[in-house]
């Protein structure tokens, strides 16, 4: 062979005070734990996680990274430990990933509600019948244990994300699940713009130290029995924080984009106007191939949710308002939750309360069931209008 | 090249042969130096080294709008041409597509299979750059080259970023890229350089699964057998105790059977090589046992002491005459241990025997030499009368020669043992006892007369017969003390024999030799020794022994027995000078064969005359038959302790023979070492490491990797070779060396 034509060279343009790296979504989870200067990372292995806690080992045995690392006996004891390290005002990650979350579940709760800022990434996969590949059963399993939930479509975003959760949990003083997908996302090499660690401190200063830390000089104990009317009054203001989610993400979002260049806020919106016949509502890695795929269908638009947890309604029914009333609603859920609707059908009929409009829901790609561009074609193809078509569909059936 | 739109890569490889990695490296390549969009995944079927796996790699000028598996590649990379017959790498290949393999054939070689097919000798390029080893050779830095040929990207931004990334041999690797690049081989048409680029027109994808590797069916699907360069096999090896029983037995199948408590078949094993189980299981120095690769863990097997319970245990086994097959008469001059395993050899082969015997009892030194409290009369009765029961005619009180024997016999085994005790040449040596004499009066009349009770008795030398003799001096009420011009690690005498004598109260004095015998007046001796120093080895492999000068001490003793070692006698030749030696001999009178086993050709010890007796049976048969005879050879294959995996034996403390509770010595002729319990033989057999023979522990079966090992109907295990991949766990986890690794193509399909 010889070299016919000279190599095209891209005109993506490189962005400042950032290094390209193809990297991998556990490795952007890594690289994301030592830019935000972690301090204390407990792990437990499991596949698709592995190579998370694995990279960040390493990172700190190279001196790359000044953290503590601790290899737990379990992922209960990961989050306890977790837990532990936070109450001292310190900054903390881990991730895990399907059996392993579910595991955590109890400790979940005790987090949540001591407040605590903590951060940690999930590798989606689903845990009975037992299968190792992408799935949002697991994280979607822990929706009420008071985790803010944010799903990152590739890499990028899944460092990005991490930055901006340590922002926002630390701000509202709860804690933030980032989840990115298994394989699609946690095993795919790609491009990663890593921002230099000063720009990253300069939106992410240290965590402030607050009254309710573990301080030697002062003793406290923590984790008391709660009377009733202490207890009400804790999840009344737990609630009223938790309602301030969706607007702390878009600030943050756009507080990110003046640093980084990259915007981000709860919803993201493509080819959403007055003409739209069809929204698909997606999460995660199956967004980039609905996006391929809405290139050549300008009647199909996409919603993006990245905050599943506190469900952003406000941001949602504002985009809705762009489309007329026939356009038809398409959730594409990758988690079956043992009822009738996926956690998007769910959270989408439960924010358009009252609405009128047509809202189909679709099961696709659970257990890692690939969904190439075909598979989205099918959906769009679907005859939404007609009698027989069904509220909620297999897609693969 | 130029990639105007997403290039779309398929690769098939088996897990750990590094293509993920490629692939990472490539995508590196194609961001890093040419600014390009890439996405590089695995796709993991099956989490098994060696079972198929696909990755794929995405490159293109735009943003990647796909998060999905690759379906209708631009270009398919085979790492591993094996696959090819198992998973089909052209699934969805379209029609301007392209293949590359990592073979050494000709793309022609695939022809009609794709329109674009290239090749390239990854493997060997690999090898030859010491990159993996010949089972898993690591082939994805050439493969890197190669795929960065067919997208004529170029090298040399690839093969620094290769340097960088690969975890070891940098260099090799890099250049391993560069020659790969330059060796790709290409069968194309004309229409390739206008197709590589254009646009691919997606044919209906199967929107989900893919067909390999299979993750929705059996994982036996996924057969990762044809990737194997090495196989295990079971083999049976020989273990170092039945290696030197010098009567061939097989001490390791017997063992077992006594540890399973099957001991009539035990009995079996060992008669088929030895027919005095019980004798062997008292006086032998059980060579077996002293070569134990057990010695070296913990303590050896006490197999003498299974040996003596399976012998005794089946004392009313009883036994059938064999047919009578051949006319050929055999005599057999000698009752010995020799002489009486060749005639039952013989008898059971289908001859006629008959053994003279000069004695009024048959046994040889058996019967001559060995005291009654090592050896039991009843006990060598028994195993007499069994081969009696079998056949063998024996005359007693019959001293023959060969020469009256020719016109009755068609052979004759000379089988006469050392009877004769040798000279020290000392004056008035005639005047002292001969050791291997007095034993046999003890024997053979009651005659105990010879020593008085008291008498300070000087026993000269260092065999077996010494010791007895010193023992039985004790038990008559004499005071022995054995003087021998060698050291204790030169003795001959079975070292148990001497640690038993030295507990009664034999003392022996070393590097002590008679030079001068005077006797008084009272008929008692005065004795001139002289102390020796160890000199050089001599032919026996022992140090010679010097005389010290000037080192002369006077002894006086009432009685001196000599045991310096002893002779054949020659009657059975007639008084002719005949040099003995296994086997035919030559001898003067050639109108009868004759054949010679036992003391007079072979070693020394009772197992060694029954080896020698098995052989010259053989032999004599060979030589009536007219067929060929072939010694039986040793093993070249013997399982020595270092091939024993001893991590997986527990130590177990071993059963040590019980001795009778002495109160009084004199005139006690009663046996010293007791048999064990049937309970405790078994559990001294379970000791048993069963060097070079599978005892199905199940280690290979835990270990395989691929669960490529099962236990068949009869309980045995079997390597299912579909699914073996050759990686040698199951030989290294093999407690007692019963696996081999043999190469692939020598071998014949298991059944």
């Amino acid at each position: 062979m010889k070299t016919e034509v000279a190599i095209l060279i891209p005109k993506r343009k490189e962005i400042k005070r950032h290094t390209k790296k193809v990297l991998k979504g556990n490795s952007a989870a890594a690289e994301a734990a030592k830019i935000c200067r972690a301090t204390f990372v407990t792990a437990y292995p499991i596949t698709p996680q592995t190579t998370i806690v694995e990279e960040i080992a390493s990172m700190i045995a190279r001196k790359e990274f000044d953290a503590t690392s601790v290899n737990m006996e379990s992922e209960h004891s990961v989050f306890a430990a977790l837990k532990g390290a936070a109450l001292t005002g310190k900054r903390v990650f881990t991730a895990t990933s399907g059996q392993g979350l579910l595991y955590a579940h109890e400790v979940l709760h005790a987090i949540a509600h001591l407040r605590l800022p903590i951060v940690a990434c999930n590798v989606g996969r689903p845990s009975y019948p037992w299968n190792i590949w992408c799935d949002q059963s697991d994280s979607i399993a822990q929706r009420d244990t008071g985790w803010i939930q944010f799903y990152c479509e590739n890499s990028q975003e899944v460092l990005d994300t991490i930055i901006q959760s340590y922002k926002i949990s630390e701000h509202l003083l709860l804690p933030t699940l980032v989840v990115l997908d298994a394989f699609y996302v946690s095993h795919t090499n790609e491009n990663v713009f890593i921002p230099e660690q000063k720009l990253v401190d300069e939106y992410l200063p240290s965590r402030k130290k607050s009254d309710s830390d573990i301080d030697i000089d002062n003793p406290k104990s923590f984790g008391g029995l709660v009377a009733p009317d202490m207890y009400d009054k804790f999840n009344r203001l737990f609630w009223e924080d938790m309602n301030k989610v969706e607007d702390e993400t878009i600030k943050a979002g756009e507080e990110f984009e003046k640093y980084f260049g990259r915007k981000y806020a709860a919803v993201e919106a493509a080819n959403i106007h007055s003409g739209t016949k069809i929204i698909l509502i997606t999460l995660s890695s199956i967004t980039t191939t609905a996006r391929g795929v809405i290139q050549s269908h300008p009647e199909v638009g996409l919603l993006k949710i990245r905050l599943l947890k506190p469900f952003p309604k406000k941001s949602i029914l504002k985009i809705l308002k762009k489309v007329n009333g026939a356009c038809i609603l398409v959730t594409v859920d990758r988690n079956f939750l043992g009822d009738n609707e996926g956690a998007l059908m769910q959270e989408m009929k439960r924010a358009l309360y009252g609405r009128t409009g047509k809202i189909f829901g679709v099961y696709a790609g659970l257990g890692g069931r690939d969904v190439p561009p075909s598979t989205i074609e099918k959906i769009i193809s679907i005859d939404f209008n007609s009698a027989e078509t069904k509220e909620i569909i297999w897609i693969d059936k | 090249m130029n990639i105007k739109k997403v290039f779309e890569v398929r690769g098939h490889a088996r897990g750990g042969q590094g293509m993920v990695t490629a692939f990472e490296i490539l995508a590196k390549v194609f961001s890093y130096s040419k600014n390009y969009e890439v996405q590089a995944f695995p796709f993991f079927g099956v989490e098994r080294t060696g079972a198929p796996i696909q990755a794929f790699l995405r490159i293109s000028p735009d943003a990647i709008l796909n998060r999905s598996n690759i379906y209708n590649p631009n270009l398919a990379v085979v790492f591993d041409e094996g696959l090819i017959e198992q998973t089909n790498v052209f699934d969805g290949l379209p029609e301007n597509g392209i293949i590359l393999i990592n073979t050494d054939n000709h793309p022609s070689f695939y022809k009609g299979k794709a329109k674009n097919i290239f090749t390239v000798p990854a493997t060997k390029i690999s090898l030859e750059k010491k990159l993996g080893s010949k089972s898993l050779p690591i082939v994805n830095a050439a493969m890197i080259g190669a795929i960065l040929k067919i997208l004529d990207a170029g090298i040399d931004d690839a093969k620094i970023i290769i340097s960088k990334e690969v975890p070891s041999k940098p260099e090799a690797n890099s250049q391993a890229a560069e020659i790969a690049f330059q060796s790709v081989v290409g069968f194309t048409d004309s229409s390739f350089h206008k197709t590589i680029s254009a646009n691919i027109k997606l044919t209906a994808s199967p929107n989900g699964l893919l067909s390999v590797p299979y993750w929705d069916k059996p994982m036996s699907l996924n057969k990762t057998g044809n990737w194997r360069v090495f196989e295990p096999v079971y083999i049976n090896r020989q273990p170092p105790c039945t290696e030197n029983c010098p009567a061939g037995t097989d001490v390791r199948m017997f063992v077992k059977l006594a540890s399973e408590k099957k001991f009539e078949e035990a009995y079996s094993v060992i008669y088929s090589h030895n027919p005095f189980p019980s004798v062997c299981g008292r006086v032998c120095p059980h060579f077996c046992q002293q070569n134990c690769n057990r010695n070296i863990f913990d303590e050896q097997l006490n197999i003498g002491a299974i040996e003596r319970f399976v012998g005794d245990n089946n004392s009313s086994y009883h036994f059938n005459p064999s047919p009578i097959l051949y006319k050929e008469k055999i005599a057999v001059v000698g009752s010995g241990p020799s002489g009486l395993t060749a005639a039952l050899r013989l008898r059971q082969m289908g001859y006629p025997v008959t053994v003279f015997e000069a004695l009024p009892k048959a046994g040889g030194m058996m019967r001559t030499g060995i005291p009654e409290f090592r050896l039991p009369e009843k006990i060598l009765d028994r195993e007499i009368q069994k081969i009696t029961e079998q056949g063998v005619k024996i005359i007693l009180n019959k001293k023959v020669s060969v020469s009256e024997l020719e016109n009755i016999f068609f052979a004759v085994v000379v089988a006469v043992g050392s009877h004769i005790g040798t000279d020290m040449n000392l004056q008035n040596e005639n005047e002292i006892i001969e050791g291997i004499n007095f034993l046999r009066e003890i024997k053979f009349n009651e005659n105990r007369k010879s020593i008085c009770k008291g008498d300070k008795v000087a026993v000269i030398g260092g065999g077996n017969t010494a010791i007895d003799v010193a023992r039985t001096v004790l038990r008559l009420g004499g005071k022995p003390v054995i003087y021998y011009r060698r050291t204790r690690q030169q003795m001959p005498a079975i070292a148990n024999e001497v640690e038993e004598a030295l507990k009664e109260g034999v003392k022996i004095e070393f590097l002590t030799s008679p030079v001068k015998l005077e006797k008084n007046k009272k008929g008692d001796f005065k004795i001139t020794m002289v102390k020796m120093k160890l000199g050089e080895a001599d032919d026996s492999g022992r140090r010679k022994p010097f005389p010290i000068k000037n080192s002369e001490i006077k002894i006086s003793v009432n009685k001196i027995i000599k045991a310096t070692g002893q002779v054949f006698d020659d009657f059975v030749f007639a008084d002719t000078t005949v040099k003995t030696k296994q086997g035919r001999i030559d001898f003067a009178n050639e109108n009868i064969p004759v054949f010679c086993c036992g003391d007079m050709a072979w070693g020394g010890t009772v197992v060694e005359a029954i080896g020698s007796g098995n052989e010259v049976a053989s032999e004599v048969n060979s030589f009536l038959r007219k067929a060929d005879y072939a010694k039986s050879r040793r093993s070249n294959d013997v399982v020595s302790a270092d091939q024993i995996n001893f991590a997986y034996y527990l130590p177990t403390p071993g059963n040590p023979n019980p001795f009778k509770k002495v109160k009084k010595i004199f005139n006690d002729f009663t046996e010293v070492v007791q048999g064990l319990p049937s309970n405790k033989i078994v559990q001294e057999a379970s000791r048993c490491l069963h060097c070079g023979d599978c005892f199905n522990c199940g280690n290979c079966f835990n270990f395989c990797p691929d669960a490529a090992i099962s236990i068949d109907e009869e309980n045995r295990l079997r390597i299912d070779y579909d699914y073996c991949k050759g990686c040698g766990i199951c030989i290294r986890e093999c407690p007692c060396s019963a696996l081999r690794v043999e190469e692939e193509n020598k071998l014949v399909e298991t059944e």
